[in-house]
């Protein structure tokens, strides 16, 4: 049996762990959470390099793809070199393939995402490829990447936008603890109460909320009233926090084991032990070929 | 050492790029602080107001700043002249920020929005 372990900066309550199938091969998957204490992090990665077949990092980017351009997150670089045998990813890199791939399938196949479709981005400089497949089918989308990172009440409404803002801004804002930048530990189960407020009305100008989970859990007001919620990460917590505030369909990129959807880093690390290359030689067409052969799919689930 | 005329140059500079940037404006339209701006190694010490999306500056102190930025006086003046970033020289602890984590972000994003290529 394979054993693939994600060490996340969130919250230890997330932790799980399962045994699956995938493509006649079993893999022990697990999470495990640090409370956002960046030390304890660093010591279970060097506990676990050399002892287990892949590790994903959770709860942090490591690589923020801008079209070709590459950033490097340097809070995510010190976990990623913390580790020297085992191979490690963040899944910056599956993101970029399968949620370009989930948007297509849910335009496609549902009448979730259609153009014209109002979609809030909470965060799309670390999901570029769907922020793009949004824009590719019609959807009116609003990165909000300024209002719910920066406080700045300004939505970035076209991808050109978007990346010219990404590349002025990223090289530097890469290099601040990742803490201001993103709620990790304890900030994960909390909401910000006044910019729940104050920024309410980009919730409820959307049909589609899309992005991080952590981000959309931060700032969700109540009175979705039906509305669709796409994501990756939730557990069954998750779950009732969005039918408490009234989401009707949840859409989640990644399938789910146990009763919750894992995050991207987790099933990139899968893939990874699966296709038993080097990160660095592994191509978006080796990954699209493998997430045909395993079948991956968007779970939609309906909320109310 | 950069001199206090130096970082009132800087400033200017600073002021003038923010006033002469119209999605810079719209921007910080909701966002009025007063910044207090003062070198640790000569006395130095301004005020820079951002009030309906405008920077307006003036030399000496304000009395109750939501922000406080402390550093040398070439530090200062190389960040608001653009010549360097603050994050390093924040992060190194060269440059000290106070006010609240969610206004110190804003600030960085502003310098950077008008220096960041």
């Amino acid at each position: 049996m394979k054993r693939v372990v994600s060490v996340s900066l969130g919250s230890s309550r997330r932790d799980h762990e399962v045994v699956v199938e995938l493509l006649g091969e079993r893999f022990e998957i697990s999470r495990k959470g640090v409370d956002g204490d960046f030390n304890r992090a660093l010591d279970l990665l060097k506990e676990l390099d050399g002892n287990v077949d892949a590790i994903g990092l959770g709860g942090i980017d490591v690589y923020l793809y801008v079209k070709q351009k590459r950033y490097a997150v340097s809070d995510g670089l010190k976990l990623m070199d913390a580790v020297k045998k085992t191979p490690v990813v963040d899944g910056s890199g599956l993101k970029n393939t399968l949620e370009r791939e989930v948007v297509r399938i849910l335009a496609r196949e549902t009448d979730l995402l259609k153009k014209g479709t109002r979609v809030l981005m909470v965060s799309s400089v670390d999901r570029f490829g769907m922020a793009e497949a949004l824009s590719e089918i019609g959807c009116d989308t609003v990165f909000g990447d300024l209002i719910f990172t920066a406080g700045i009440p300004y939505p970035i409404s076209t991808v050109d936008e978007l990346e010219d803002l990404a590349n002025r801004l990223l090289p530097e804002i890469a290099k601040m603890p990742f803490h201001m930048i993103y709620p990790t530990g304890r900030k994960q189960e909390t909401q910000d109460e006044e910019k729940v407020k104050k920024f309410a009305k980009y919730y409820y100008d959307a049909d589609v909320v899309a992005g991080d989970f952590h981000l959309i859990r931060r700032f969700m007001p109540g009175g979705m009233d039906g509305r669709t919620v796409l994501t990756n990460t939730t557990t069954r917590d998750d779950i009732d926090f969005l039918k408490e505030k009234g989401v009707g369909v949840l859409v989640t990129t990644t399938p789910e084991y146990g009763g919750r959807s894992f995050g991207t880093n987790v099933m990139e690390a899968v893939l990874v032990a699966i296709l038993g290359k080097p990160w660095d030689e592994i191509t978006p067409g080796d990954y699209l070929d493998l997430l045909q052969k395993v079948d991956f799919r968007p779970r939609i689930l309906n909320l109310t | 050492m950069a001199t206090h005329g130096e970082i009132t140059e800087s400033l200017k500079a600073f002021a003038d790029s923010f006033n002469k940037n119209e999605r810079l404006k719209i921007m910080n339209k909701d966002w009025d602080r007063v910044v207090l701006i003062k070198a640790n190694d000569i006395e130095s010490q301004h005020t820079m107001t951002l009030k309906n999306g405008v920077v307006s500056l003036k030399e000496g102190a304000a009395d109750n700043p939501d922000l406080t930025v402390i550093s040398d006086s070439e530090t200062l003046a190389d960040i608001f002249y653009g010549d360097i970033s603050p994050t390093e020289p924040y992060n190194n602890g060269t440059l000290k920020i106070m006010g609240t984590e969610d206004d110190i972000i804003r600030l960085d994003f502003i310098s950077l929005m008008i220096w960041g290529e």
